[in-house]
């Protein structure tokens, strides 16, 4: 499904992946830890498309497509989400209106109708009630207000909306109490099949109590350092990323 | 305020004495003989004298600005002095040991790091003593490095293709009325031209002061960086004490060339007048830099004495990638009046301005920034930030922001913030809680206030900056 | 063609039996005008805005007295409670005028129905609020005034309903000028609301507006406003808000122009009373080769007032907006709070922004802040938009509008949000393609 080669990727003139490699097939979940500042949020960046991350040399193809070639908005139709670590507020444009914008074009984009109103407003609310979000969250601004774990949920909504194939999770459940992190668990579960796969960015084995993952890597200086099973992240969890400093030189 | 402070008053202008010097001085008025004259005690070519000539046939038909937020009574150009020059230097001296000792002890007086100080501090200064330039030091081991650093004066018979080329290229001849009355009656200044490549191997400075009574001081001052030089420049300026307001009309044209960069400094001290409003040097200065591509021009001024301060240093950013910056710190106290800012013209690609005023406000004083940012269509990703903040003193006061924003490009970011606040008595009562005495604690207040600024200053100028804020204060609050 | 001049301005007169105790107030005013400095380039209130294209019609004759048809659609607030006066080329239109029955509490009077003392409680506010002296065009308003329409509440009551005005302009054979004005009075502890609501017929304008408004408001008295500018694009508007606020009075108004190849609007607001609250949002939206220039002042006279002010701007094409705030802190406003936004989005580079957010202070114990932004929407906000598979047009479309849907969202009345949503939604653009998900 993602296949990332060699993966070079600069900010600001900074090097931030250095050779990231990565192989997702259809079905699998991968969790990636490492320490703050290995450039994983950058990953989530660049294979979503974010202006400013400038691909200095590898490839990522994702279903067969060159996602370099692509605008961040077809990729997101092609089915590649990202929640992101840092959810934007948007004052002004109503979490609903922008909800339906977005499933409506991705709808169209697989030659699908859009959503009339009354049934769109159905299914988001169904949808957010699921995620324990009060529907009055769906009236108000883009996560406008929203508490840390409030904006967490909305891009699990977002996500169970737009039913993409792959979602790559950039600490989703951090700052979230056990109660979100199962709402966060329980969305991903729901969507794990054979056709999907998830990335999951994360720094606590607590999240892989929830979802159990079928790979571990550990990001280290914009390289994944050390993969593994399940297992790795318990190891992490317990030395934390230190004993990793040898093969991180 | 409370009392505490009110009693934290009263002190003398510091640099306020007079030399006595036999000066050679033209009697007050202004005709085109006037203009001739100075044209021919420099010996001047032809065409500067042309130039001067135009200029003044060009300010008789101009008139003077009213917009700024000053308030003074009409100017009579007629009752100054255009020309002054301390006799005993009709011939030059060769060295220092040739200078007037009177004259060195009035610099002395000021601090001017003249002598062992100044070969100490690494400063080469060119002292403008009324109007003519009376002592370069360092001239040599700058010539060394290629850098020219000289009397303007000199420069028009030294370097005359470099000043026929820029002179009036930043600031026109007519471009408002104070630029032009100088362009027609310039006495001297200084004129800074640093090669290729070079890093200009110390801090160039120039203290001006204003000593003869009725003579107005029209320096212009010229600095040339080529292609990917660097020059930190300072300039310092003091007046003696006087009754009559006297007329300061200076002019400073900086020309940046592709990859050069000029930081400005000025510490401003002239005679603001006394606590009644009476006398005080009116300050009218044009100053505006230049930018090449990837140029850089940083004006940085504390601007605490005259009577009036007029005066927007501003930077015209013509090549892409080029920046601006304005860092200014504007005290105000008594009856002084001060309407200063900038303008960041912005015409390149990607060019960048910062801009951070902060005016303090004191006694009966008027502070008003006013600023001009303009993003014209070619401007792409252009960006603009100001931040520009006041601190008022007392409740007789003003403060004002007049900031004009223009942009015609869509994808220019242009960016202001201003804020006021005061030195409140909870800032006072908890210093003072602290056991520290209230003159210290404002002084604190105000450094704390302005310290974005000072950290812009050279090392040495920072800490007289400091200085000067709090003997500009004093008498401030009450 | 005789263009627009200060002479045949104040030649041209309202009939001279039109309310003769007015007579006074029109000479002062017809005075005053050809005192005044016809505004040019130099002039620092009109700097960028030039008064050309009032001189490109002879606007100079007062519109023929035409009976039309006007669809309700075109004025109704549909859900909107209110009493309502509309006036079309500014004559009164009984047919469509909807008032409740007078009471003590409240009346709506037309000048040219006062009683007398009615027209003493006019004479005795009219143009001091808006002074003649500091804007020619009220001068101008005030030389042409025959007639106005007076609002006044009681001490302490307060009036649910808004009070409606609609201000239609239909084309006329020749150019022509209207004039309006409003004097709203309320007395200690009264609260009302105010729509004034300029619109028009039908694209083909050829009117020169000048709608002048006063509000007095006593000790307490609350007063929301609004004034909405949706007149069609061949209109010129020039005209203005001034209120007075008394000890703890409370001001809330909104302005949205959109209308109009030139608005000129001038808010002034003073603070005359202790304690007084100013709230002021404001949209303006510029396309084409419109102009529209606010020019909003705040007077802190009194100690302990305060002013929120909000204003944004979108401006496309090859239109030119221009806003000057000017916060003006007297010395004996100690313990106000002041704050003052505006940002605008600038969408071509043939389009122009200018803004100048001004303060003037002159007390110290004062909490004074403004800002002014000119940009682009974020890019954060349209990566989200786009990660989320919305095209970057309409992602572009859908944020542009969330940037005043803020200010949209923030108005007291519902009925309002419901009529200027799909109004702004139309301003971005007839492709639906663009708009479908805004509201
Ligand atoms: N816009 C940017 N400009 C400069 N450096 C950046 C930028 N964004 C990220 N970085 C740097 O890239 C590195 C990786 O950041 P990030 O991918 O956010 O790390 P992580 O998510 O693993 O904590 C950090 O050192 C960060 O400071
Ligand atoms: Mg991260």
């Amino acid at each position: 499904m993602l296949s990332i080669v060699d993966l070079h990727v600069r900010v600001e003139g900074k090097d931030i992946l250095n050779g990231l490699s990565l192989e997702v097939q259809a079905g699998e979940v991968h969790a990636i830890m490492g320490p703050n500042g290995s450039g994983k949020s950058t990953l989530g960046y660049v294979l979503s498309g974010r202006e400013g991350y400038e691909v200095v040399s590898g490839s990522a193809t994702f279903e067969g497509h060159n996602l370099f070639e692509l605008d961040a908005e077809t990729r997101a139709r092609a089915g590649l989400f990202l929640a992101f670590q840092y959810p934007v507020e948007i004052p002004g444009v109503s979490n609903m209106e922008f909800l339906k914008a977005s499933v409506d074009a991705v709808r169209e984009h697989q030659g699908l109708p859009p959503y009339d109103a009354v049934t769109f407003m159905k299914l988001a609310r169904q949808q957010s009630a699921s995620v324990s979000l009060p529907p009055e969250f769906l009236k108000r601004g883009v996560n406008e207000g929203f508490s840390g774990g409030e904006k967490k949920r909305n891009e699990i909504l977002q996500m169970m909306l737009l039913e993409p194939k792959l979602a790559i999770l950039d600490e989703t459940d951090s700052g979230l109490d056990i109660d979100a992190l199962q709402v966060v668990a329980e969305g991903v579960n729901a969507r794990r099949s054979d056709e999907n796969a998830f990335i999951l960015v994360t720094h606590y084995q607590r999240l892989l109590d929830y979802i159990v993952p079928d790979f571990v890597h550990v990001l280290a200086n914009g390289r994944i350092v050390k993969s593994g099973g399940k297992e790795l992240a318990l190891e992490l969890e317990e030395k934390g990323y230190a004993w990793l400093e040898p093969e991180v030189a | 305020m409370p009392d505490q402070i009110n009693a934290y008053l009263d002190s003398d202008y510091e640099a306020g004495f007079v030399t006595d010097v036999e000066a050679d001085t033209l009697p007050p008025g202004l005709n085109e003989d006037v203009i001739r004259f100075i044209s021919s005690k420099k010996s001047e070519p032809e065409w500067l004298l042309e130039w001067r000539l135009k200029a003044w046939r060009d300010w008789l038909k101009m008139d003077e600005p009213r917009w700024a937020h000053v308030q003074h009574e009409p100017i009579d150009f007629n009752s100054i002095s255009y020309y002054s020059s301390p006799k005993s230097l009709e011939d030059r001296p060769k060295s220092l040991d040739e200078v007037d000792p009177e004259l060195l002890r009035t610099y002395e007086k000021l601090g001017i790091p003249l002598h062992e100080q100044a070969t100490l501090a690494g400063v080469a200064v060119d002292v403008v003593f009324d109007s003519v330039s009376v002592a370069t030091t360092f001239k040599d081991k700058l010539l060394e490095a290629g850098v020219l650093f000289c009397p303007i004066s000199e420069a028009v018979h030294l370097y005359p293709e470099l000043i026929q080329k820029y002179l009036g290229s930043v600031v026109p001849r007519r471009d408002n009325f104070y630029a032009a009355l100088n362009s027609a009656v310039f006495s001297d200044g200084s004129f800074v031209y640093i090669p290729k490549g070079v890093r200009c191997p110390m801090e160039l400075s120039t203290y001006f002061r204003i000593n003869e009574a009725n003579t107005g001081q029209f320096e212009r001052t010229l600095i040339i960086a080529d292609e990917d030089s660097h020059v930190s420049y300072l300039e310092g300026c003091t007046a003696p004490m006087r009754d009559e307001n006297q007329l300061h009309a200076a002019v400073v044209e900086l020309v940046a060339l592709k990859g050069a960069q000029i930081k400005y400094s000025t510490v401003q001290n002239w005679y603001p007048g006394d606590k009644n409003g009476m006398g005080g040097i009116y300050n009218f200065v044009t100053k505006r830099g230049v930018c090449h591509e990837r140029a850089k021009i940083s004006w940085t001024q504390v601007e605490t004495g005259s009577a009036i301060t007029w005066k927007y240093p501003s930077v015209i950013l013509r090549g892409d990638h080029s920046v601006g910056e304005f860092y200014s710190v504007a005290l105000t106290n008594n009856f002084q009046q001060a309407d200063t800012g900038t303008k960041m013209i912005h015409m390149g690609k990607n060019t960048r301005s910062t801009i951070i005023s902060k005016g303090i406000s004191a006694g009966k004083s008027q502070n008003a920034y006013r600023g001009l940012v303009r993003m014209n269509p070619r401007a792409e990703g252009a960006r603009n930030y100001t931040q520009c903040d006041s601190l008022l003193i007392g409740d007789r006061c003003g403060a004002h922001t007049f900031p004009y924003i223009e942009s015609k490009n869509a994808s220019a970011v242009v960016e202001h913030e201003a804020t006021t606040s005061k030195v409140s008595e909870d800032q006072l009562f908890l210093c003072q809680q602290r056991g520290i005495d209230p003159e210290k604690a404002v002084s604190m207040i105000v450094n704390g206030f302005c310290k974005e600024v000072f950290k812009e200053l050279p090392m040495e100028f920072a800490v007289e900056a400091g200085k000067l804020l709090e003997v500009s204060l004093e008498g401030a609050v009450g | 063609m005789s263009g627009f001049d200060q002479n045949a301005a104040a030649a041209l007169t309202s009939r001279a039996d039109a309310q003769i105790w007015l007579e006074a107030f029109r000479d002062l005013n017809r005075q005053q005008w050809l005192a005044s400095h016809w505004p040019d380039r130099k002039t620092e209130a009109w700097k960028y805005t030039p008064l050309t294209p009032l001189a490109q019609g002879d606007y100079l004759r007062f519109p023929t007295a035409g009976k039309v048809q006007i669809e309700r659609a075109r004025y109704d607030i549909p859900g909107l409670d209110c009493q309502r006066l509309v006036f079309v080329n500014g004559e009164m239109m009984p047919e469509l005028c909807q008032l409740s029955p007078a009471r003590e509490a409240c009346c709506v009077t037309r000048f040219c129905d006062a009683d007398e003392q009615q027209q003493a409680l006019i004479t005795q506010h009219l143009g001091k609020i808006a002074e003649a002296t500091d804007n020619p065009f009220v001068a101008l308003n005030g030389s042409w005034l025959e007639d106005g329409v007076l609002l006044q509440v009681a001490a302490d009551q307060r009036i649910e309903e808004p009070l409606h005005i609609v201000h239609m302009t239909t084309p006329d054979q020749q150019a022509f000028s209207v004039r309006q004005r409003l004097l709203v009075a309320l007395d200690s502890g009264a609260e009302a609301t105010v729509i004034e609501h300029f619109t028009s017929d039908e694209a083909r304008q050829n009117s020169f507006v000048t709608g002048v408004s006063e509000f007095k408001l006593a000790a307490g008295a609350r007063l929301t406003h609004y004034r909405l500018h949706l007149e069609e694009e061949h209109n010129i508007h020039i005209g203005g808000v001034y209120a007075q606020l008394d000890r703890d009075a409370h001001i809330d108004s909104f302005f949205l122009g959109l209308g109009s190849r030139l608005t000129r609007l001038d808010l002034r607001i003073q603070h005359q009373g202790a304690g007084s609250h100013a709230q002021l949002n404001g949209i303006y939206l510029s396309k084409g080769t419109q102009h529209i220039d606010i020019h909003s002042t705040v007077e802190h006279e009194m100690p302990q007032g305060s002013t929120s002010e909000v204003v944004r701007g979108i401006v496309d094409d090859e239109a030119k907006a221009v806003f000057n705030g000017r916060i003006h802190i007297h010395p004996n406003a100690q313990k106000t709070l002041a704050e003052l936004s505006n940002r605008n989005l600038l969408l071509t580079n043939t389009a122009e922004v200018y803004t100048k957010p001004e303060l003037e202070i002159y007390a110290d114990d004062v909490r004074c802040a403004h800002g002014a932004t000119v940009s682009q929407i974020e890019d954060l906000s349209l990566y989200y938009l786009q990660s989320r598979g919305i095209d970057r047009k309409e992602a572009q479309v859908m944020l542009s509008f969330g940037f005043i849907n803020e200010l949209i969202g923030a108005l007291r009345h519902e009925p309002l949000q419901r009529l200027l949503r799909p109004i702004l939604t139309q301003w971005f653009g007839k492709d639906s393609g663009l708009t479908r998900h805004l509201l």
